[in-house]
């Protein structure tokens, strides 16, 4: 009988524990390193994985740098084999923490928080510290969360080579946007 | 002769700038009209990437695969195969059912946050109904 109590408490904490992550499997992260009057070099991955835990903020994302999709067949291709590697590195990740998070905060106006944490994207790992991002709770109990940073593709060890290097820029805007539903 | 000289000239000039042209524009891969690389069944395709996910990623990364499988869940945009298959749709979903389809689309690796396989620019091929 004990054992049942203890078995039923121990499911029941799990399930708790479960319905603290909100998950999405289609959040879309964006990069741009365009250069004034050249063509535009911007890509679209719409199917970022990303995980929050409501409990205490920590927040995961992975992008699966083959479903980067640009206008350009010829750019995506040379994006994939020539800077991203991404047949030897087909992951990039974020793994960190909003700062004084609280879910029973969130409502349908955004609020701007703070986060830390780690990139990794072509091998290399770079620490995000105090990025801005915003997020809201939608009247359907889904939360949104959208931000803005720049990138160094030096930081991740991408050399751009000299014919293109007038073309490209250095510092690359990154957006990105999920919508998380409960798990 | 001079002028068969410059007529030549501005032959070549034409035909690099069309190749030219073609080449730097040239089109996106078309994943569902491409011939499949591999077709399998979902529960073979989750089972390599369980036994050995970064040997299976290399290998199926970036190819063209049927997979036949069971419709576990389904939003408007995607179709998730064997509950572990996530497969994004290049057309709206118009399947509301859970049967057994088959899917053709691009892997484009292993979520390991969520231990998915995902494939992007799928389509269904067939229907069992």
């Amino acid at each position: 009988m004990k054992n049942l109590i203890l078995t039923f408490l121990l499911l029941l904490t799990l399930s708790i524990a479960a319905q603290n992550k909100y998950i999405t499997k289609t959040g879309s992260v964006t990069f741009e390193a365009s250069v004034p009057s050249f063509e535009e070099v911007k890509a679209t991955n719409k199917n970022t994985t990303a995980i929050i835990n409501t409990e205490n903020g920590e927040f995961a994302a992975l992008v699966l740098v083959k479903g980067f999709r640009f206008k350009n067949a010829l750019m995506e291709e040379h994006f994939n084999e020539n800077y991203a590697d991404s047949d030897e590195y087909p992951k990039a990740t974020f793994k960190g923490q909003i700062s004084s998070f609280s879910v029973d905060d969130l409502n349908n106006s955004s609020q701007q928080k703070q986060y830390n944490g780690t990139m990794t994207f072509h091998g290399k790992t770079k620490t995000l510290s105090n990025e801005a991002l915003s997020i809201s709770k939608n009247t359907d109990g889904s939360l949104k969360i959208t931000g803005k940073l720049k990138l160094n593709v030096a930081d991740f060890d991408i050399e751009i080579p000299k014919i293109v290097s007038n073309k490209l820029s250095r510092e690359v805007d990154v957006t990105f946007e999920f919508l998380l539903n409960k798990k | 002769m001079k002028k068969n000289t410059i007529y030549i000239i501005l032959l070549v000039l034409v035909l690099t700038a069309y190749f030219g042209y073609n080449y730097i524009y040239q089109d996106h891969r078309d994943i569902s009209t491409e011939n499949a690389d591999y077709t399998i069944n979902a529960s073979d395709f989750i089972a390599e990437f369980i036994n050995d996910s970064e040997t299976a990623q290399t290998k199926y990364l970036n190819k063209t695969i049927v997979i036949n499988g069971d419709i576990t869940a389904q939003t408007n945009n995607s179709i998730t195969l064997n509950n572990s298959i996530f497969c994004s749709l290049l057309e709206y979903n118009t399947i509301s059912k859970e049967i057994t389809v088959s899917i053709k689309g691009r892997c484009i690796g292993y979520d390991d946050l969520l231990e998915e396989i995902k494939l992007d620019q799928c389509s269904l091929t067939k229907i069992n109904q």
